[in-house]
């Protein structure tokens, strides 16, 4: 039981973006389409699984005043191993994603997930936890990308939806990322306060 | 002791860590190394294609023009009995993004075979639509198993902002007008007066490769110049 | 000619691919920092800096060692720890110098390494390809990118504080309070500056 719980935190409990206010960044620049949002949970899903296992492996010998750096070193070192791959195996993918795949580094969610459960916890219960908070991540940035590429692009999967009709192209650019957000985060506001109000 | 503890230790420590995670990384590059020089070289290789089409690539040079490298392929092809050359070549021109690398082909009478982006870093949504392709098969199509009679030659495939520089005259300045998105049926019309439909919203970007465009062939008129100078030089 | 190029690239990252506005990079501080106007202005400041030194010298890494061996496939594991390392630097340096300074831009400092508009503008200058082998003036377009990021960061930040600091007094509804208005805004902010996408330099 303790195990589904430690998983599924991350998908609406302690989403990382919803709740947690975490890596706005990626979620906002990447969420231009389905498919690019993804790749993109599944890079990051990759980098915070592997983090996690790694940190809490070795966290009995890591200096406690050297842990920053040391983390900061393995997520680096995982980041370049999906950047390679994407560029050798995916190169269009590796392409639309563009820098922020090795902002993968300073993606938030990673180093949180290191210093507050991974460097405490075993090996089994870190990686449920980067998996439960990668998937979390994705969840935000599927729904956001799935309303910004109908209403921006008029597609979906990169397919047209309804043919000849003109898209509102603000929701493709930065301003609907923004304003979906925003919306997003304000529905979650409204769900947990009435939540605590019962 | 203190020195010991407080600096050599640590910098012990996180050296050891680097050079762990370096070790492992070479590996995984040596997987992914080849692979992605193979893909830039196809890449290259499918926009010579695109940009020379039906013509069989000679020789490739790369000389300095005005300090700065410059690549051009030259390239013929048989026209009833007689041997039509053209030229193909890399530039760069600047959008809002930093700089755009293309390639584009050009024959002996100047006009514009065709041209291809192949690096950008434009606006998501407005400079970067110079790759979109313009694909009406919808995703109920799809669903239900694509559209019988779509076509899925090349031509179709090339972006349309791209596809509309083919056959420009080079010796003329090109001209930017805005008249939405390309499509064949505008082919004609623009031809007329030398010019391209710039991407809605993102007009810095569009003539950011048509200036790419002028300066190339500039180049190229001065290295194919040079060459020529070095020839007779080497004859005498 | 290359006076313009400093100016399109100066004015683009500032207006047009504003880093926080339309590159949406650096929005942790955005979010954190925005609440009242000196402290933005302070950040701003900091940003700046730490940008511009960035791209000065993750210039000279890339092109001279990172390059030439072959290993350029290492910049996100070499510039973070480059990044970390500066920060670090600056941060003794200053407080060794001028407390004053200190005082004010010093807290600043540590919330740098991790915002991602920084280690964005080092990525950004190998991919805008300001470091290929060739590219006249390299070391001072990044160092232009470097400084218009940074100002177009405080720029994003210094506006947003400015009306956050109304929206305190301003009745909202409970549950847009916080990041959902500030996102509002922050959209608002952006569909502005689009305004000067079709700016000709």
């Amino acid at each position: 039981m303790n195990y589904w719980k430690e998983f599924a935190k991350g998908l609406w409990e302690k989403n990382p973006q919803l709740v947690l206010g975490l890596a706005f960044c990626p979620t906002l620049a990447v969420s231009v389409s389905v498919s690019n949002a993804l790749w993109m949970t599944l890079a990051a899903t990759f980098v915070l699984v592997s983090s996690n296992l790694l940190v809490s492996a070795i966290r009995v010998i890591v200096p406690a005043h050297l842990r920053i750096p040391i983390f900061i070193t393995i997520i680096a070192g995982f980041v370049t191993v999906v950047d390679l791959l994407l560029e050798a195996y995916q190169p269009e993918v590796y392409r639309s994603l563009g820098i922020f795949i090795p902002l993968i580094v300073v993606n938030c969610i990673i180093l949180g997930r290191a210093e507050e459960f991974a460097q405490k916890n075993g090996v089994f219960l870190s990686v449920l936890d980067g998996l439960g908070m990668g998937i979390g991540f994705g969840l935000t940035l599927v729904v956001l990308s799935a309303v910004r590429e109908i209403l921006g692009a008029n597609k979906l999967f990169g397919y047209t939806l309804i043919p000849g009709m003109e898209p509102a192209l603000a929701m493709a650019l930065a301003p609907g990322a923004f304003f979906t957000l925003a919306l997003m985060l304000w529905a979650m506001n409204a769900v947990n306060s009435r939540k605590k109000g019962r | 002791m203190k020195i010991g503890r407080q600096i050599i230790r640590p910098t012990l420590v996180l050296t050891a860590i680097t050079v762990a995670s370096v070790f492992l990384l070479s590996h995984v590059e040596r997987l992914a190394g080849p692979i992605i020089i193979k893909r830039a070289r196809q890449k290259q290789e499918a926009a010579l294609s695109l940009v020379l089409p039906g013509y069989i690539v000679l020789s490739s040079r790369t000389i300095a023009v005005d300090g700065v490298e410059f690549t051009y392929w030259e390239a013929e092809k048989k026209v009833e009995n007689r041997t039509v050359r053209a030229y193909a070549f890399l530039t760069k021109g600047t959008g809002y993004g930093g700089d755009m690398v293309m390639m584009a082909g050009v024959d002996e009478k100047g006009e514009v075979l065709g041209l291809s982006i192949i690096s950008q870093s434009e606006t998501p949504g407005l400079g970067d639509r110079c790759l979109e392709v313009a694909d009406r098969e919808t995703l109920w199509d799809h669903l239900k198993g694509g559209i019988p009679e779509r076509d899925f030659s090349d031509a179709t495939r090339i972006p349309w902002f791209q596809n509309q520089f083919k056959g420009l005259d080079a010796n003329e300045k090109i001209q930017i007008v805005k008249r939405g998105d390309w499509e064949p049926g505008m082919r004609d019309g623009l031809l007329e007066i030398n010019a391209i439909s710039a991407i809605t919203g993102a007009t810095i970007t569009s003539a950011g490769v048509v200036r790419g465009l002028e300066s190339g062939l500039d180049r190229l008129r001065r290295a194919r110049e040079a060459a020529a100078a070095e020839q007779t030089g080497g004859i005498r | 000619m290359e006076i313009r190029v400093f100016v399109t690239i100066l004015l683009s990252t500032i207006f047009i691919n504003n880093y926080v506005l339309s590159r949406m990079l650096g929005l942790c501080p955005f979010l954190g920092v925005s609440k009242k106007l000196d402290s933005a202005l302070g950040m701003g400041l900091a940003v700046i800096f730490v940008m511009t030194l960035t791209s000065f010298i993750t210039y000279p890494i890339y092109k001279y060692v990172l390059v030439p061996n072959g290993i350029a496939y290492l910049i996100t594991i070499v510039f973070i720890l480059v990044i970390a390392a500066l920060v670090q630097f600056v941060e003794m340096a200053v407080r060794k110098m001028s407390p004053a300074l200190y005082q004010s831009l010093g807290i600043f400092l540590p919330l740098i390494t991790t915002n991602c508009a920084v280690l964005g503008v080092a990525v950004l200058n190998v991919r805008s390809g300001f470091m290929d082998h060739g590219t006249s003036l390299g070391l001072m377009k990044c160092m232009v990118q470097g400084l218009g990021g940074g100002i177009g960061f405080t720029l994003a930040l210094i506006i947003m504080a400015g009306i956050r600091e109304r929206l305190e007094i301003a009745e909202i509804p409970e549950n847009l309070k916080g990041a959902p208005i500030t996102f509002i805004t922050a959209g608002l902010l952006a569909l502005a500056f689009y305004g000067f996408s079709g700016m000709k330099i």
